[in-house]
């Protein structure tokens, strides 16, 4: 029960800070959009794209320096996370699921949906769930920081809900490295 | 005597009284499960054009208009779709009937607006009815309450059936006796004369055998019904038991199941013709096939519309504008039926649920089945084994095959195809064959061989025979495909163009244990036997399994359990169980990417490169090929960034094929890609692997440009060592300054 408790903390701290924007809590059916456009990341660059063709000589420049991205919500994936907030309040977690995996279905590649739904299963007392899809939240997030700060968190809270709190304590402090503020 | 006999007679109607009312009034019908397609949902972005969404739509049994009316129905003006959507049950809950404006951009949906104008992010269509898990007698059926009753059937069926329903007692004398009169003369039962309420009674509690004593015990239960429950509830009672058609082995039952069977839509959106059909059939439901015997079934129709006119049910103008309306019935229940994907919904479900909740219980089973993809699946299938057929004809034998079509990301499975003929509900080959899945097996080998950390892509192996004592004494000496033998290869041409020697020689150097412990890791139920012909692929699976050892492979090193089901909500719709999305990781990302990395490059330099002139410019993909032995199986499985498709081609009594992967599942598989519309292949980097240009050929370092060399992009770890080729490559390490380079220009030319 002190696990679940202090999981339960960890989580509301982690929905505190703050990767997604203030829950949409209507209906998807009928809400009013989010002005934002669709779109994961603002800036892809460290996914692998196709390799089919090698390019014709090499460039005298510099290369770039590593490329950073931030991943954002699109308008459809957004509303249904509000509509998963407000499901989760009414202590509706499996609803609430099931929403996050319509938004999943919209955008599986986005490491912000796979944080959410392993908030939702570190409600629904699946840490071990959860701690699954922070990995795979950390494996997508490859290079945004903010992003990445946050899979570490859900990692940290899945274990320590699992009593693991010296992985636990680990996991924060990566977290904290990422996003310091 | 005669008092006997009457007091006989009095228990026999008191005993039949007592059946008849005990039953009728807990009557329950035996509802089976209803199995629903995901929905699909609609949102701004979405990749889909306006005629698809028409598709979809006219799958569900929505219908144009000029102007919107009720629900079920969608208008196209220019670049914009208004869909009139019915209400609708979905597992999470419901939706009220409204209207949605889908506007169109050059990359699909622009735009959502409900009716009021307001901006509407996501929304769903209905999920598509594709079946139901009915009992062995075949009975099914949808309950419609009153409610939901078009008021034209009532009074067409009392018109028809039954003129004095209102008025009789459960039997009409006037209508039994002539009856009589017609069976005497012809002395035969030709004519029943039986009112509604005894129609009912025979199909709720008696046979269908023409005796006289039946006769009368229907007659007695008749009454007896009548003088115990309203009109109302019998007529109620009708429109959901009656018999109106069958389907293989499965009855349809009442005027809801009925609707949906004939023509596609809900009971309340049938129109006057639709409604005189269904009344036609009532008379037999067999003999007035609307499908088999339409002239028949119309002649009768316009009977129909003929006495409804004639009792003053419809207007005469309206009988005859209903006259001129073809029957319109669908072309039948396989436009959406999918036994091959039912059957593993069946499977999943028994595990949680006897077989009698199942089919009984009116659940509602709500799945990941994506009828868009189960049916290019089945095109693709079917198209190309016909072409094969042509080439490879033989005459005792007919080309099989299966294809599974997953989203790695949620382990859904999105289509299912067991065999050619995809309305046939028999040996499911996605499910059951279990069959030799040859060098699908290799990129297990190769990931294994670089989690030990002695091996990259840019390893160069040796390809070379080999010759391996067996536990029986005697010695295994595998060939190449071809025959030949490569010499020093690196690890991704090795695998790329499915080199048996260097594997076998790379999986005896890693161990066999290892590689059965990676299988089982990806989701294989069984270890396979450790015996040196594993290495070959000497492992017999389905190719549902198959797609969930890739579905880690394209899914970065996580494994996701497949799923036919998401949801089972009872009938009154409470949630019963959810089966959820579920991931635990399985391998190292970096290693996954790795071997993703050449499984890319069996696509552009190895066995998979046919597939390359049938999918769109721009389409990454990554895959492998798999032959077993005499070429009895003909395999490929592969994946984008959002779909990962398993083929399997080959004869069911183990006949050689003559086609290799490349040759039979390949073309499957790549028409099929080609057509989902799918997104390409990104993987994102993980930490501790850079992409490296080198000779395809030698493994070394090899820049773009360079004479003689062949180079390809592969992930190694960083600081991994790649000899330079004199003249070619200062870069000695992978994530050299010059590789960073060329990646970089590589994607600004991609």
């Amino acid at each position: 029960m002190k696990k679940m408790i202090a999981a339960a903390v960890v989580v509301g701290l982690l929905a505190s800070c703050a990767v997604l924007g203030p829950p949409v809590p209507q209906t998807p059916e009928s809400t009013p959009g989010n002005p934002q456009g669709p779109g994961t990341s603002q800036a892809p660059g460290s996914a692998r794209p196709g390799t089919q063709t090698p390019p014709e000589g090499a460039p005298a420049q510099a290369p770039p320096s590593p490329q950073q991205r931030q991943f954002t919500l699109g308008a459809a994936a957004a509303s249904l996370v509000g509509v998963a907030h407000t499901q989760e309040q009414s202590r509706n977690y499996g609803v609430a699921a099931e929403t996050l995996e319509r938004a999943l279905s919209i955008e599986p590649h986005n490491p912000l949906v796979w944080i959410e739904l392993g908030r939702e299963n570190i409600l629904a007392g699946n840490p071990t769930q959860a701690y699954g899809m922070g990995r795979k939240a950390l494996y997508l997030a490859s290079g945004d920081p903010h992003a990445q700060a946050s899979a570490w968190q859900l990692i940290a809270a899945s274990l320590r809900a699992q009593g693991r709190n010296d992985e636990a304590y680990a996991a924060e402090e990566r977290a904290v490295a990422l996003s310091p503020n | 005597m005669v008092l006997v006999g009457v007091l006989a007679f009095g228990l026999y109607v008191y005993y039949l009284n007592v059946l008849v009312t005990h039953r009728f009034e807990g009557l329950r019908w035996t509802l089976p499960a209803h199995v629903y397609a995901a929905p699909l949902d609609l949102y701004a972005g979405l990749d889909l054009s306006a005629p698809q969404l028409e598709h979809e739509l006219q799958r569900l049994s929505y219908h144009p208009v000029t102007d919107l009316e009720q629900p079920g129905t969608y208008r196209v003006t220019g670049t914009r779709i208004d869909v009139a959507l019915r209400a609708v049950q979905f597992a999470d809950g419901s939706r009220p009937a409204t209207v949605l404006s889908v506007l169109f951009g050059p990359t699909g949906v622009q735009d959502l607006r409900d009716s009021t104008g307001r901006e509407v992010p996501v929304m769903r269509l209905d999920p598509l009815l594709i079946g139901s898990l009915f009992p062995i007698d075949g009975v099914d059926r949808i309950v419609v309450t009153p409610q939901e009753v078009p008021p034209l059937l009532p009074a067409a069926l009392k018109a028809v059936e039954d003129r004095s329903f209102d008025t009789n007692r459960g039997v009409d004398p006037w209508a039994i006796l002539r009856a009589f009169w017609v069976d005497l003369r012809s002395r035969r039962f030709e004519e029943g004369g039986s009112t509604l309420t005894q129609q009912l009674v025979r199909s709720y509690f008696l046979s269908n055998r023409q005796t006289l004593g039946r006769k009368v015990r229907e007659a007695i239960m008749a009454i007896s019904l009548a003088s115990h429950f309203s009109k109302a509830d019998l007529m109620n009672a009708y429109i959901n038991e009656i018999f109106l058609g069958q389907d293989g082995n499965r009855s349809i039952h009442g005027f809801g199941l009925a609707s949906e069977f004939y023509f596609g839509k809900p009971l309340s959106e049938l129109d006057l013709p639709q409604i005189a059909t269904l009344v036609a059939i009532v008379r037999g439901p067999t003999y007035y096939d609307p499908r088999r015997h339409a002239q028949r079934t119309l002649a009768r129709r316009d009977l129909v519309l003929k006495i409804l006119t004639e009792q003053g049910v419809i207007k005469a103008a309206d009988a005859q504008v209903a006259q001129r309306q073809p029957l319109g019935v669908t072309n039948g229940a396989s436009g959406a039926y999918y036994p091959g994907y039912l059957e593993l919904v069946r499977r999943t479900l028994q595990r949680d649920y006897p077989e009698k909740e199942l089919t009984e219980a009116g659940l509602r089973v709500y799945t990941s089945l994506q009828p868009r993809a189960q049916e290019l699946a089945e095109r693709s299938l079917d198209a190309q084994l016909q072409v094969l057929d042509k080439r490879h004809h033989r005459r005792d034998a007919k080309l099989e095959g299966a294809v599974v079509v997953t989203s790695p990301q949620s382990g859904d499975v999105l289509a299912i195809v067991g065999a050619r003929q995809v309305d046939f509900d028999g040996f499911n080959r996605a499910l059951d064959a279990r069959r030799s899945i040859g060098s699908l097996v290799k990129p297990f080998i190769y990931l294994t061989a670089l989690e030990t950390g002695r091996y990259n892509a840019a390893t160069v192996v040796q390809d070379q025979p080999v010759s391996i004592k067996l536990a029986t004494g005697k010695f295994w000496r595998p060939e190449n495909f071809t025959r030949r033998t490569y010499g020093p290869v690196p690890v991704v041409r090795a695998l790329a163009e499915s080199l048996n020697l260097a594997t076998v020689g790379v999986g005896m150097d890693v161990g066999l244990d290892k590689i059965s412990d990676t299988l089982t890791r990806f989701g294989l139920e069984q270890p396979p036997q450790q015996v040196p012909a594993m290495l070959l692929g000497a492992i017999d699976i389905s190719p549902l399994e198959v797609a969930q050892l890739y579905n880690g492979l394209a899914n970065g090193g996580f494994r996701t359990p497949l799923r036919a089901v998401q949801s089972v909500v009872s009938a009154d719709g409470k949630a019963l169980k959810a089966f959820p999305l579920q991931v635990t990781q399985v391998a190292p990302t970096a290693d996954v990417y790795e071997v993703d990395s050449m499984l890319e490059q069996v696509m552009t330099h190895g066995t998979g490169v046919p597939a390359m002139r049938i999918l769109p410019p721009g389409l990454v993909t990554a895959g492998k090929s798999g032959t077993s032995s005499q070429d009895r199986d003909s395999w490929f499985a592969g994946f984008s960034g959002g779909d990962l498709t398993v083929v399997w081609v080959g004869y069911d009594h183990y006949q050689p094929t003559g086609l290799t992967g490349s040759e039979g599942a390949l073309p499957v598989w790549a028409h099929l890609m080609a057509s989902l519309g799918t997104r390409p292949l990104e993987m994102p980097e993980p930490e501790g692997v850079t992409e490296t240009w080198i000779d395809y050929q030698t493994g070394m370092g090899a820049q773009p440009g360079c004479a003689g060399t062949v180079p390809v992009q592969v992930a190694l770890p960083i600081g991994a060592q790649v000899t330079p080729m004199a003249g070619c490559s200062n870069g000695t390490t992978a994530g050299t300054l010059l590789d960073r380079a060329g990646r970089w220009v590589h994607r600004l030319v991609h």
